[in-house]
Formats: structure tokens, sequence, C-alpha cells
């Protein structure tokens, strides 16, 4: 009996051999089991994103979604303790912060390595500067649904008018005037979260990064908290708490971002210092009137750096685990998340109190009817202008913490803000030789 | 004892030794080889150092963080067991009140950590908390006063609480052992002109001595290691005037991803209680090995 294979049958079978291999992977229908974590978000975003989750599963009967939903603040370890005993999600969704901490460990995989062409759809999507947020060292590591922006100024219209004020504060030393003009024996000028909760410090680093300050010189490999940017914009907090215009600052150090968007809401603050989010239902009075304005700017930047006009992070950024079991069906996950029916649940529908990643978003008349100024820079072109990426590097969780140290000791009163961030900046650094080997 | 016996009893503990090894011993190597080895997110970087001990000693949080520690396990337990014994003498005697007592006190006892720690947290918060508003309403106070903002005051409020929440079940014990008191010895120190705190030093508390002396010993371990109510209601802070043992682990561990740190202050931490624990238990010797062999 031959053997023989013709030349005809021999390149036909390679080329069906080929086109098996070499086709778009996510042509071939995903199917099988998805693990989904998420972690954190508004309630309201939260009770979205799981009857979202049904609208996937309608649309990939094959694939079997198993979602569950975990507080912000426990990610890390759930994700380290997922990743050491081999039972990480396919598909986690977490901070923007965390991408350098979580690719150096290899606990996520680059995207742009398995997503085929449907990058090209993803890049069309989402609004540019916000895709960026997802990168890292050149290569996209998560997929944006929207960012928060640092930092933000709240100010309640009665108290400002009563103050003889006719607009919200512009500079530094303009808030110092108008938080002590504003001040009365049962309601401060203005309340800040000092807290050691990561989101407080995140907006404290918004005003040190306007200043011109950084955290760390990813260059060097040094901690750079006793900047003059970051010493200034701690003693910014020192000064309005020496003005009397805050609360005791034993109560600011117990008092976290969600408290003091409460005291606001309630009509005991005439303003208070948050992040782009100010907008979201933090149970505002309805006697209450107020705008949210971008943080005021230092009169002079003193810092060693480029000052920014903002620093954004996402919070709800899709990342695939090195260790998905199946990626192709993550993927598909990723890929529902990132169009636009999804994209627009940021675009105020419902959700207003972040800054959308999709383009479309933008086009909602419910965004813009609760932040026209928002999409009046978006349209203009210079809403991320200047702007720049929340800290993230290996060991941001390290000098971040010395830096709430510093605040809290600051505030109290403990130390001067050099004093503070010189120690700081000591205890960071050995953290971080030991982190970076 | 046959030979066919003695497999049998080796047979029969076997699991719980398995078990042991398992779960105790286990675990203990590894932290201990963690402990010195380099290891940081993920990656081992060395092992025979010294240097996750050297770290340690040259951070200027370190030293706060055992001064916190002692006064959480110490100053926890010493005020766990004395109140614990003060409730649990009341409620071995007999009343109906006492009998509805008995009953409510475990309340706290058997409510979840997290939402304990996060009830404690709102009604101690100074502006929007419940506590700091009936104390500033009813005069007591001019301002409010931030419990747990206070650098000074902090640790010794978190103390409170945990008694709050470790205390009843404590309490319970002794009052079961302290109604085992044979009446009779009772009865002949009465007779003899004993006054009630003499009956109460001199026969009670003897007779009470192995399960006060078991409750210490447990009440440290468990202070030792609870976590959740000082990590949820303060984070360590303000300034680190809470940071203890157990947060600063978990810190080094699950936010810092520094491993060979957190197993060493794990193996101090260890070292510590077991030479507590076996210095109580010395000094108790005598109380302990007469009751232990009844």
């Amino acid at each position: 009996m031959s053997n023989s294979i013709s030349r005809r049958r021999f390149l036909g079978t390679t080329a069906a051999v080929g086109a098996a291999t070499f086709l778009p992977r996510h042509a071939r229908a995903a199917s099988g089991e998805i693990s989904v974590w998420k972690f954190g978000g508004t309630p309201q975003e939260v009770e979205v994103w799981a009857q979202r989750n049904d609208a996937f599963a309608e649309a990939h009967p094959d694939i079997e979604l198993n979602y569950s939903y975990f507080n912000g603040q426990i990610r890390r370890q759930k994700i380290l303790a997922g990743f050491q005993t081999r039972r990480l999600a396919d598909v986690i969704i977490a901070f923007g912060q965390d991408i350098p901490e979580f690719a150096g460990f290899g606990m996520i995989q680059p995207l742009d390595d398995i997503a085929g062409d449907r990058m090209a759809g993803w890049k069309d999507r989402i609004v540019p500067e916000v895709f960026d947020s997802g990168m890292h060292e050149g290569k996209l590591y998560a997929l944006p649904t929207y960012v928060d922006m640092a930092s933000f100024l709240a100010v309640n219209l009665d108290a400002l008018e009563e103050a003889g004020f006719d607009r919200p504060p512009e500079t530094w030393s303009e808030l110092r005037e108008y938080a002590k003009a504003m001040t009365k024996p049962d309601r401060p000028g203005i309340a800040f979260p000092a807290t050691t909760a990561p989101v407080d410090i995140n907006i404290f680093e918004g005003l040190a990064y306007a200043n011109g300050g950084r955290i760390f010189d990813e260059e060097t490999g040094k901690v750079t908290l006793n900047d003059p940017g970051v010493v200034d914009a701690l003693q910014f907090y020192v000064d309005l708490i020496s003005d009397g215009s805050t609360p005791a600052a034993t109560s600011l150090t117990e008092t976290f971002f969600r408290d003091t968007a409460q005291l606001f809401g309630q009509g005991r603050s005439a303003m208070w210092i948050g992040l782009s989010w100010l907008n979201t239902p933090w149970g505002v009075n309805e006697d209450v009137r107020w705008t949210g304005v971008p943080f005021p700017r230092p009169d002079a930047p003193t810092g060693s750096y480029e000052p920014v006009s903002a620093i954004m992070d996402g919070t709800a950024m899709l990342m695939v685990s090195s260790r998905a079991e199946n990626p192709e069906a993550a993927l598909d996950y990723v890929d529902f998340w990132s169009q636009d029916k999804q994209l627009e649940i940021w675009g105020g529908q419902p959700e207003i109190a972040r800054i959308p990643a999709g383009k479309a978003a933008w086009d909602n008349p419910e965004l813009a009817e609760a932040w026209p100024n928002w999409v009046k820079a978006y349209d203009a072109g210079t809403l991320f202008q200047g702007a720049a990426e929340m800290p993230r590097f290996i060991g941001v969780s390290a000098i971040e913490s010395a830096l709430g140290t510093a605040i809290q000791q600051a505030v109290l009163g403990q130390k001067s803000p050099q004093e503070a961030l010189d120690e700081a900046t000591a205890a960071a650094q050995g953290q971080i030789d030991l982190i970076r080997g | 004892m046959l030979r066919s016996d003695r497999f049998l009893a080796y047979a029969l503990i076997l699991p719980v030794v398995a078990a042991v090894v398992a779960f105790v011993v286990g675990p203990t190597y590894n932290v201990a080889t963690l402990s010195l080895t380099q290891v940081v997110m993920g990656m081992e970087r060395g092992f025979g150092t010294l240097g996750n001990f050297q770290a340690l000693a040259a951070d200027p949080v370190f030293g706060l963080v055992l001064k916190n520690t002692a006064i959480w396990i110490l100053g926890g337990t010493v005020l766990c067991v004395t109140v614990g014994l003060g409730v649990g003498a009341y409620l071995a005697i007999d009343s109906r009140m006492t009998g509805w007592l008995r009953a409510l006190i475990l309340l706290p006892w058997v409510l979840p950590d997290v939402v304990t720690a996060m009830a404690w947290k709102w009604m101690l918060h100074g502006q929007v908390g419940i506590i700091g508003q009936t104390l500033q309403q009813s005069g007591l106070t001019e301002g409010t006063v931030s419990f747990l903002g206070d650098p000074d005051m902090v640790m010794w409020v978190l103390v409170v609480v945990l008694i709050w929440r470790k205390m009843p079940l404590v309490a319970l014990i002794l009052c079961a052992a302290i109604r085992s008191v044979p009446d009779d010895q009772l009865e002949a120190a009465r007779m003899d002109g004993a006054n009630a705190v003499e009956r109460f030093r001199f026969v009670t508390l003897p007779n009470i001595a192995f399960s006060l002396t078991a409750v210490t010993v447990i009440s440290m371990i468990w202070i030792t290691a609870e976590f959740a109510l000082p990590w949820i209601m303060t984070g360590g802070g303000p300034a680190n005037a809470s940071q203890i043992m157990a947060t600063y682990i978990y810190q080094q561990s699950f936010e810092f991803f520094n491993w060979g740190v957190a197993s060493a202050m794990s193996v101090i931490n260890l070292v510590m209680l077991a030479s507590i624990v076996a210095l109580y238990l010395y000094i108790n010797r005598r109380s302990w090995a007469s009751e232990g062999s009844k």
C-alpha cells in the first residue's frame, strides 16, 4: 500500500492546520467557566455591574460566569492569597495603582499579547488619556472603565455668598482666606480627611503633585517625600488647621473621606476636599446648595518637578490573571465591558461620580447636566491637559503608608511637616530598598 | 501494657499528631525559615540571613509597635480577666436577674468582629458618633472628643472595646468555676468568722485557680491574635499610635509584600507570647499542678 501524498493534498492540509492555528483567537466562540473578582465601587456601581453581568451571561450562554464582589480595601490581601494558593480569579477588577506590583509579581498578563484584534476596538471606543492609564512599561495590562481625578473642592454656595464671595477660591492663599471667612463657631470653613486610608492619602497627593512634588523618583530610586513640593503642601494643611478653619486636628485624623463628605452634606462644614467623585450621592441634604470645582492652585509651585493639573487613576480596571484557566472567555468578558453600552454607565446612566472612559459616554445629556464644566473641558480637549497618573510603582504602598503617618504627625502637631516628611523619607527608603532589592 | 495495645494507642493518637504537624508545626517551621530568608514580592533573595531582624531593629516604627503591643496584650488580658472575674462573681449569685444576664452577656461575643469594629468606630467618632454627641449634649465635655483620633487615648479606647468583646466568655467560665466551689468550705469559713472578701480571697480563689490560669492564658492568646478590631477601627493610626504586632505584620505582608520582615515579626511575636505564658504558668505552677491533678 502506498503512503504517498499528493502536492495538492499536502498544501490543503497545511493551509487548514495553519488557518486553525493562526486565525484570530476570539473568532472561536469561548466557552467554559470564568471567575471574576471585583473590588470596590459606589453602591450604584456595584448594583449596576451585577445587572450587566446578567446581560453578559445572556449574550454568552456557553460561558459560566462566577462573579464575586469584595471591599476595595482588601483587594491586595485577597489577590495575593489567591495567587499564592493558585486560586486567583480569571479576571480581576482592581485599581490602576496596583498594576506595577501585580505585573511585577507575575499575577496579571499584558492584554495586548492575548487580545488580538480586540485591541483596535478598545482604542476606538476609549478616550486615549484614560486608555493610557491601563498601560505599564509600554503594554496594556488593564482596561479602564473610568478614572477618578485628584483633587477637587466642594463648596457650600450659601456659605460662600454669606461670606461675601461670588466665586469659589482659585489659589491656596485664597482658599485660606475663604475658609477663615466661612468658619462659624458651630461649622468649620473646611474639612479634609487625614486618616491612613489610601484615598485620603491620594487626596493629599493631588495637592502635592500640583505643587510640583513627587513621592518617588523612578530614575534614581529615591523616595522624595521631603521634596519642597510635598512639604509645602503639608504645611498648607497645617496652616488651615492653625487658622482655626477646620474641625479639631484629632477629629481630622479619625475622619476619612466618606465621613468628611457626610459632614459637608449635612451642612456641618462649608467646604471639603475630595476627589472627582464629589458628585456621587453622599447623602447631601436637599437644602444644601453646593458646587464642585478643581482644587485651587498653589500661588507659586515650590516643588522640584513639573506641577500637574491633576492626578488620576481608575478603580475598576479589568485585568486578566496570568493563571487564567480560560483566557478566551476572560477576554470576552473584558471586551464586553469595553462596549459603549457598558461604558455609558459612567456617563450618567446612572453613575455621575466618575470621569468616564468611553468616548460615547461623553455625549450623554445626563453627564452634561451633572458636570457641565467637565463636558466643556472634554470637548475643548483640555480636561486631561497637564494631568498625570496617580503614583504607581513597585513599593507604592510602603511610601504612601509612610506619607500617611507623616500627614497625621503634622496634622496633630507632633512634628513640623519638614521633620515628619524627613523621617517618612528615611523610613520609606528603607522599605523601598528592601522591596526593590 | 500489651504490645498490641501499644500499637492501638499509637494508631488512635496518630490523626491528632498528624493534624498538629500539618496545621501547627508545618506553618511554624515555614514562618521560621521565611524569617531567615529575604522574600519580597514572592521572590526569594537568599536564605540564612538575619537581614529581616536587622531591618526591624532599624525600623523606627517597630519600637512603638512593641510598646503598643504590650499595652494591648498585657493591659487587655489583665483588665479582661479582672473585669471578667468581677462580673463572673456577680453572675454566680443566684437570682432572676443574673439568670437573664448569663444569657444576655454573650451577645458581644457572638457578634462578628467586623460588625463590632464598624459599630464601635461609628459610635466613637468625635463628630458623627453617638457617644461623643451624647457627652457633648449632656455637658460632660465642652467640645467633641475624638476617641480614635487622639494618639494619647486611642490605644486605651481600643483596649476598652476589646474588653467589651472578650470579657463575657471569661466571665461565664469563671462564673461556672465559682459556682462549683464546695458550699461546705464556704460555710466553714463563714462559721470561722471570715467576711465576704476573705471568703473570696482564701476559699474561692484557690478553688478556681486552675480555671483562672487557663482563662488567662487563653485570653492572652486570643488578644494576641486579634486583628480585625484594631485594623478596622484605626488602621494602626493616628501616626502609628495604635499600630500593634498583628496590624504591622498584616501591613508588611499584604500591603508592602514584605514577607521576610513580616515572618521575622511573627517569630518575635511567638517567642514573646510563649515566654509570657511560660512565665505565668511557672508563677502559678502550684495551683495549676494541684488542681490539674485532681
